[in-house]
């Protein structure tokens, strides 16, 4: 056995130190690491009161006081974590706890202090990471994952459990995770987590992820391997954000940008367009006023005034195109209402009566799948008026026009076609000019080239989209998505 | 002046300014002849018989070609005849002439080597009689 010195030094080496207590007169002495530990009393000073005084936190005074008349009084054995002032001034924990007593010994008793602070500061630093994990996780909605390779199981933890919106007990099935992941993004999440499982490649990917009700949604995914101690890769482990809101939000702010891009370009295009097109005539009457100069006699004056007579009605024409343009851009600040697709072609049909009937024109309308849109009515009449006499002017010369007019909805969004048995257009050769302004395709002299110009900004100033089809000698159709 | 030009050739669809410029051109006699084409296609049609039926003589010493035209315009009618223009050794000037200031217009024009400038309309009458003299001496 040891003897008392082995001991004291045992106990030292733990940094331990211990207190003995005379039960009988309750004198207590404590051993040489405890002096060294938080210093000597006065000579005159009990240790009892001193170690109460000046060493004992005042928080735990109480609670040891009456723990120590237990103990010495009743021999009821304790255990306290405290707060102890060393040498140094300074704080720190210990657990202090009385030796059992084995014989029952009726006239001393020993009170161990164990320095506890390295242990019960890592144990607040743990809870303190534990909390501020848990925060960010649930404030940044990212969960955490787990793909045990060697026993076939997939641990999820909670915030995980949430995003994808199953029940917190739910077991995710290893052989079918996959399904949790949108079909288009399976080749990426397939190569990523094979090439994480195979070469320890870590990833760090956006996808769209599928949750138990086979709802999609957006998430950042990152996976890293996990070794054992043979360098192995055991699993992966990785965490999950959810970023569908942000994600959405970029996606709708790109779509944003597009538009506005394209409207910026269309604008650019339109002030170009607009300055030729004026310019042409004022050119022309340039070239009549050095013509005029140049005229020898009044007879040669005279042979051009009916020049400028042309081009003064030509200049008047374009300008008057120009306001009706702009005038329909300026309906923008009109708002949508409902309006019913029947009505809104009647009008139509009412006031191009006399062109319907002089050309025979016969107009199908099928309504069944989209009765009425919130739209701004100008604009929907706008765009039927100019699909329909764009459909009869270009009407193929061997038969008489037909225009088929169909609503439905696709994938909850709503549409329109406008189909027609006329000329067609070769679109491989003029697709990209077809809706640019004062393109014309036929040598009609009723082409002034801006409605279908004007059918695409309405369409798009509301946020949709017009495409066409076309086939020489068949017909086209114009597709619009709202 | 220089020596005249023997045949001109207008590709334009605005028939006025055609009706100016035919005037022009006989007033001041620039040219023997005038070709006038109110697009690109019936322009590109009626070169492709001249080179399988008659002497390239036939055609053109200067075109003027518009660049907004129906059915054909001015860069889908020069597309196509540089495909024909190996077919040929007559030297032929060609002037983009439209009234848009347009600078990608003209950077556009620029881009084909057979076109010799791009002229912004209106034209002044000193300008074209330059053309049509400078014509005559490169021909020459």
């Amino acid at each position: 056995m040891l003897n008392d010195l082995q001991l004291n030094n045992i106990l030292e080496d733990f940094d331990i130190a211990y207190w003995k207590i005379n039960l009988l007169n309750k004198d207590v002495n404590w051993s040489e690491h405890f002096n060294t530990l938080v210093g000597k009393p006065n000579f005159s000073e009990s240790h009892f009161e001193y170690f109460l005084k000046e060493i004992l936190h005042q928080d735990y005074r109480y609670d040891f006081r009456l723990y120590f008349h237990k103990l010495t009084e009743e021999n009821e054995a304790f255990s306290i974590e405290l707060k102890l002032k060393l040498s140094n001034g300074k704080y720190r924990w210990f657990e202090c706890r009385n030796l059992k007593n084995k014989e029952k010994n009726k006239e001393t008793a020993v009170l161990l202090f164990v320095n506890i602070h390295q242990s019960k500061r890592d144990q607040y630093t743990i809870e303190e990471n534990f909390f501020y994990y848990k925060e960010t996780a649930q404030m940044t909605n990212t969960g955490g994952w787990y793909i045990d390779i060697l026993n076939q199981n997939i641990y999820w933890d909670n915030v995980t459990k949430k995003i994808i919106d199953c029940p917190q007990d739910y077991q995710p099935p290893y052989q079918e995770h996959f399904r949790f992941y949108a079909p288009e993004e399976h080749p990426v999440v397939i190569s990523a987590f094979e090439k994480c499982e195979k070469y320890g490649i870590p990833f760090k990917i956006e996808l769209k992820m599928r949750n138990l009700y086979n709802k999609d949604f957006w998430v950042r995914a990152t996976g890293k391997p996990v070794y054992n101690e043979d360098q192995n890769i055991i699993g992966i482990r990785g965490v999950f954000q959810d970023i569908n809101e942000q994600k959405v939000n970029e996606l709708n702010l790109q779509n944003s940008l597009d538009i506005i891009a394209s409207q910026n370009s269309r604008l650019f295009n339109f002030a170009h367009i607009v300055s030729h097109h004026l310019r042409s005539h004022s050119s022309n009457l340039c070239l009549i006023v050095e013509l005029l100069k140049e005229a020898k006699n009044n007879s040669d004056k005279i042979e051009l005034i009916p020049n400028v007579t042309d081009i003064s009605e030509n200049l008047d024409l374009a300008i008057n195109q120009l306001n009706e343009i702009v005038n329909k851009q300026t309906i923008l600040r009109k708002e949508r209402r409902i309006v019913s697709f029947e009505k809104a072609l009647s009008g139509v049909m009412a006031s191009t009566s006399s062109l319907i009937n002089r050309e025979n024109a016969k107009i199908v309308a099928e309504f069944h799948g989209l009765k009425e849109i919130s739209y701004i009515p100008e604009y929907l009449e706008s765009i039927l008026l100019n699909l329909i006499t764009n459909a009869i002017k270009y009407k193929h010369p061997g038969r008489k026009p037909v225009i088929y007019i169909q609503t439905y909805i696709k994938n909850d969004t709503p549409f329109m076609e406008v189909s027609d048995n006329g000329l067609g257009i070769d679109l491989d050769q003029y697709g990209d000019k077809m809706f640019g302004m004062y393109k014309t395709f036929h040598e009609n002299l009723d082409s002034r080239g801006i409605g279908l110009f004007i059918t695409k900004n309405q369409v798009e100033t509301l946020g949709g989209s017009i495409s066409v089809t076309s086939t020489v000698d068949v017909g086209t159709t114009f597709k619009i998505k709202f | 002046m220089g020596q005249k030009v023997e045949l001109a050739c207008i590709i334009d669809d605005d028939k006025i300014y055609v009706n100016l410029v035919k005037k022009i051109i006989e007033i001041k006699k620039l040219s023997e002849n005038l070709l006038i084409f109110k697009n690109g296609m019936e322009a590109l049609d009626h070169f492709k018989l001249i080179l399988e039926n008659a002497t390239e003589e036939k055609l053109p010493d200067i075109i003027f070609l518009d660049i907004n035209m129906p059915i054909m315009d001015g860069w889908e009618f020069l597309n196509e005849f540089i495909k024909i223009k190996n077919n040929f050794e007559k030297k032929i000037t060609l002037y983009v002439v439209s009234s848009s200031i347009d600078p990608r217009d003209l950077e556009r024009a620029k881009s084909f080597n057979l076109v010799t400038d791009y002229l912004i309309k209106p034209i002044e009458l000193k300008k074209f009689e330059k053309i049509f003299d400078r014509n005559g001496h490169a021909a020459a």
